[in-house]
């Protein structure tokens, strides 16, 4: 039985305070979580992406169901300031991300912010957006050392086995 | 003889002291009245003061106030006894606690060749994605013609002299008057 409230101890609390006060910190993320359904890419400090993601992907869950679900518009609702952003949403991104069961944002590291404060910054993006790609992803060319001596590895065995 | 020397050492106690507090009244430790008919002499300054001393104010506020004798001599405060000699010192100052980490997780970016940290995007190649971005949402905004004017199709984003292909049927199209960067690969 817990007889007092120890004042330091945070563990398992899985939520961070930021902004003044719990009101504060969803209406900072209602903003975030705007501007992300607007531009589709944005870029803000680390710890603010980390928590405004698990929040635009359970929006897009309940757009996943439906403009006509009441609960999935009363959502809307709240989480987009802007209302022209609940059109967006049910008729672009819950189809686009229909076939994907999950993850439907992309969080990416940036170099700290060059303010005084030096802040660990995060660019979060929809996938499937058709802005430019930050991340391209490399294939190791079939020149290098290691590719060649597979590859000459696989000519010997196909060698051997059809003589 | 015993009772004697007994009952003596008791009055040689009382005069000695006796004779302290005689030499101490003399000397005017002792404030009282006897003071000013023992001295031989007069009164070194007479001053016009008024009828209640400040010494009597002084006493007063002193009894009223908590006495913190700790706080008021600087005889009490933390001060270092010895000099810390060099060698102490390098060992404080150089401790690894207190140096600066040496990072290796510093690669070299693939694409422009600029140093990059192995879990952060490379500095340039993100300010020059950001750069082009922020034409294409110009271009978009100019389309768009106003504010809160989202579209309710998906975008696409052409370069010179590319058409719309089968997959871009009802997106809104922004032309970019450029040529298509080798970075920005066309699906």
């Amino acid at each position: 039985m817990r007889l007092s409230v120890a004042a330091a101890i945070s563990h398992g609390r899985v939520y961070r305070r930021i902004g003044f006060g719990p009101r504060g910190r969803l209406d900072l993320l209602r903003n975030l979580v705007t501007a992300l359904v607007r531009h589709e890419r944005i870029e803000t400090p680390w710890a603010r992406a980390d928590e405004m993601r698990g929040y635009a992907e359970r929006l897009i869950d309940y757009a996943k169901r439906g403009d006509t679900d009441e609960r999935a518009m009363r959502m809307a609702n709240f989480w987009l300031t802007e209302k022209d952003l609940i059109h967006k949403l049910f008729k672009v991104l819950a189809p686009r991300f229909q076939p994907h069961p999950g993850s439907y944002t992309r969080m990416l590291h940036i170099p700290n912010r060059d303010a005084l404060d030096r802040a660990k910054m995060a660019v979060i993006e929809l996938k499937g957006n058709p802005l430019p790609p930050l991340i391209r992803p490399r294939r190791d060319s079939e020149k290098t050392l290691l590719n060649q001596l597979l590859k000459g590895y696989r000519e010997d065995l196909h060698r051997a086995a059809a003589p | 003889m015993v009772v004697l020397l007994l009952v003596r050492s008791p009055l040689l106690r009382l005069r000695a002291l006796l004779q302290l507090c005689w030499g101490r009244l003399e000397r005017g430790l002792l404030p009282g009245g006897l003071g000013r008919q023992s001295s031989p002499w007069g009164p070194a300054l007479a001053v016009q003061a008024p009828a209640v001393l400040p010494q009597a104010a002084n006493d007063a506020g002193e009894s009223s106030a908590e006495a913190p004798g700790l706080l008021d001599s600087i005889l009490w405060m933390a001060v270092p006894k010895k000099r810390r000699t060099i060698e102490v010192n390098r060992c404080r100052r150089r401790h690894p606690s207190k140096l600066i980490e040496v990072k290796r997780n510093i690669d070299v970016c693939p694409e422009c060749g600029n140093l990059k940290q192995k879990h952060v995007l490379c500095g340039y190649c993100y300010t020059k994605v950001k750069a082009e971005t922020h034409l294409i949402r110009m271009e978009m905004h100019k389309k768009e013609g106003g504010p809160f004017k989202a579209p309710t199709v998906e975008t696409v984003v052409l370069y010179d002299g590319e058409k719309p292909s089968e997959k871009d049927e009802g997106k809104r199209i922004i032309e970019r008057a450029r040529k298509r960067p080798s970075w920005f690969v066309q699906n």
